[in-house]
């Protein structure tokens, strides 16, 4: 099964990829009207936006989460420079 | 040579976290790294050539079982729009690692703050599915208009206060599996 990069929803069937296409890595929720990937800012606030919703934290806690979660996804790791090795 | 050395090295640090999730399950996230040493059958100082800090163990530890466990609860998506099925799996999944998660659940407050994070990150695998499973009832009135985070949160309450009392309502057993079915027959009536 593959996992959006972005985000690391499971993604299933055509429809949880973005603009249907399974051939691509990220989400339809992580995906713009045009079906580019959402930038890191943008998919933070969807995420973020996406723990409220479901668990209920407060703005706060849940920017946290989803910025540590997002330390973990393949899609973002650029964005964190100490975990780009040397070797 | 070189190649063996690094896979015993591999092999000392698999047999580390496995101790440490033996040893925490059973004893709390509090148990001393002189404890986890004895059951990987290593020298205590070995633990600190694999992992700078308990910390970092745990971090380690917890980033597997938390990628182990996502990895479960993905297969959730197989009970589609059918809730008390996936309530069923949800637990069940649980009960496979119910030593571990009660820890975590019930030790939740000591631990540091990744690892609360990453505790809301299993959470959030769980609140996908559950979510996809709710919506259309939701939408449809089935299920009773209380804010989707309040139906998750309340699912969870329920779970996690009977692990965390589980020496009174489960003695010597597993608590989730001797009141699966009771748990799912309360919540489908509480949002019904």
């Amino acid at each position: 099964m593959k996992t959006c990069i972005s985000c690391g929803m499971p993604m299933n069937k055509a429809a949880d990829f973005a603009k249907n296409d399974e051939s691509k890595n990220y989400c339809i929720y992580c995906a713009r009207e045009d079906g580019s990937m959402k930038s890191f800012e943008e998919a933070k606030a969807s995420m973020t936006g996406f723990i409220i919703k479901t668990q209920g934290l407060s703005n706060e806690a849940a920017e946290n989460a989803a910025f540590s979660a997002m330390r973990k996804l393949p899609g973002w790791q650029s964005n964190f420079s100490e975990n780009t090795t040397t070797d | 040579m070189a190649g063996s050395r690094k896979l015993q090295k591999e092999q000392t640090r698999e047999r580390i976290i496995a101790a440490a999730l033996k040893v925490y399950s059973e004893r709390g996230f509090s148990s001393p790294t002189t404890v986890i040493a004895d059951e990987a059958q290593v020298s205590h100082g070995s633990i600190f050539v694999h992992f700078p800090t308990v910390e970092s163990l745990f971090l380690c530890l917890l980033d597997g079982f938390s990628q182990d466990l996502k990895s479960e609860l993905h297969s959730l998506v197989e009970c589609g729009n059918d809730i008390t099925k996936l309530l069923e799996k949800h637990l069940d999944i649980l009960i496979k690692h119910e030593a571990f998660y009660k820890r975590l659940t019930t030790e939740a407050v000591y631990l540091p703050e990744e690892a609360k994070n990453t505790s809301f990150h299993i959470q959030s695998t769980v609140s996908i599915h559950f979510l996809q499973a709710l919506e259309k009832e939701i939408s449809a009135g089935e299920i009773k208009h209380i804010p989707f985070h309040m139906i998750f949160n309340t699912w969870l309450g329920l779970i996690h206060y009977y692990l965390l009392n589980g020496d009174f309502f489960a003695p010597n057993e597993s608590v989730l599996t001797r009141y699966k079915n009771t748990l799912i027959e309360c919540f489908m009536a509480l949002i019904k």
